[in-house]
């Protein structure tokens, strides 16, 4: 197989490029996509934006930790039904 | 109910519910946007859960299983209190949306990662007004996936819905959340030196 002849363009790797992140891609896609992310600076550049970004919305939304006590909360409640 | 539970069934089941106890309050803490909702949420949801264990399958995915039940009590308190959300309904959000506000301010040039510097300067409160600016639905989806890092088709099967339709809420849904954090971030805490350049004047 010719790998050219599946090589995507910009605007077919763009709007994979969000399924790319989650890796919800085929295994061919993820290979296309890998592959015009290495020679296409642009959408590199937003592949990689966009990886950042969730990533830190990730990490916002992830900083809340879990009171302690509620665990011995639970656990009493379960114990007394 | 017929639900006599043996230590080895108790024993069984708090093996499996404590370790994704701290995810299930995170998500519940951002559906709530309260520590003491999410407590009884995820308590309700615990109970809830012990009570229907017989009808676990051993092997298959508890944590799916157990956030199905929280998702569902959600529902159930959201119904019964009618919760308006706290601003607008948003429209459309472009594609990398934070991406193209921050380079228009010019934070590009200064910061290796200007969507961090905009969330971090965000308080606790400020990240709940965003949230609740989104329908609740893509709420549910969009948590689910930033707080618990899952497959599209686990997030389908917590909220009951086909995975094409957690896929198109997701896109979307993180779309607007970038919207709705950015002008909910300007609006309070100007990015102060930074000429804004977003649509409408918040109400
Ligand atoms: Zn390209």
């Amino acid at each position: 197989m010719n790998p050219d002849e599946r090589r995507y363009t910009c605007e077919e790797t763009f709007r994979r490029l969000e399924d790319y992140v989650d890796r919800e891609l085929s295994a061919e896609e993820m290979e296309r996509v890998r592959e015009h992310l290495k020679t296409c600076e642009g959408c590199a550049h937003e592949f990689h934006f966009h990886e950042q970004t969730l990533q830190s919305l990730r990490n916002r939304l992830q900083r809340i930790a879990m009171p302690p006590a509620l665990l011995s909360r639970i656990t009493q409640a379960i114990r007394q039904e | 109910m017929q639900n006599r539970h043996t230590q080895v069934d108790t024993e069984a089941f708090e093996a499996l519910l404590l370790p994704v106890l701290p995810k299930a309050y995170g998500t519940a803490y951002h559906l709530t946007h309260s520590r003491d909702d999410a407590e009884d949420l995820v308590q309700e949801a615990s109970l809830q859960a012990y009570r229907a264990f017989h009808t676990f399958q051993p092997g298959t995915n508890f944590k799916a299983w157990f956030f199905k039940i929280l998702i569902n009590l959600f529902r159930n308190h959201c119904r019964k209190r009618k919760r308006e959300p706290e601003i607008a309904p948003l429209d459309d959000a472009p594609d990398l949306y934070l991406y193209s506000q921050t380079a228009q301010t010019g934070l590009h040039k200064d910061h290796d990662n200007p969507a961090e510097l905009v969330l971090e300067q965000m308080t606790e409160a400020q990240i709940r007004r965003a949230i609740t600016a989104l329908p609740n639905e893509y709420q549910i989806v969009c948590i689910l996936y930033f707080i618990n890092e899952l497959a599209y088709q686990e997030i389908a099967d917590m909220v009951g819905v086909p995975v094409g339709t957690v896929r198109s809420r997701l896109h979307r849904g993180r779309k607007l959340l970038q919207k709705s954090l950015w002008h909910v971030a300007n609006e309070e805490t100007p990015l102060s030196n930074l000429k804004l350049s977003y649509e409408g004047t918040p109400a």
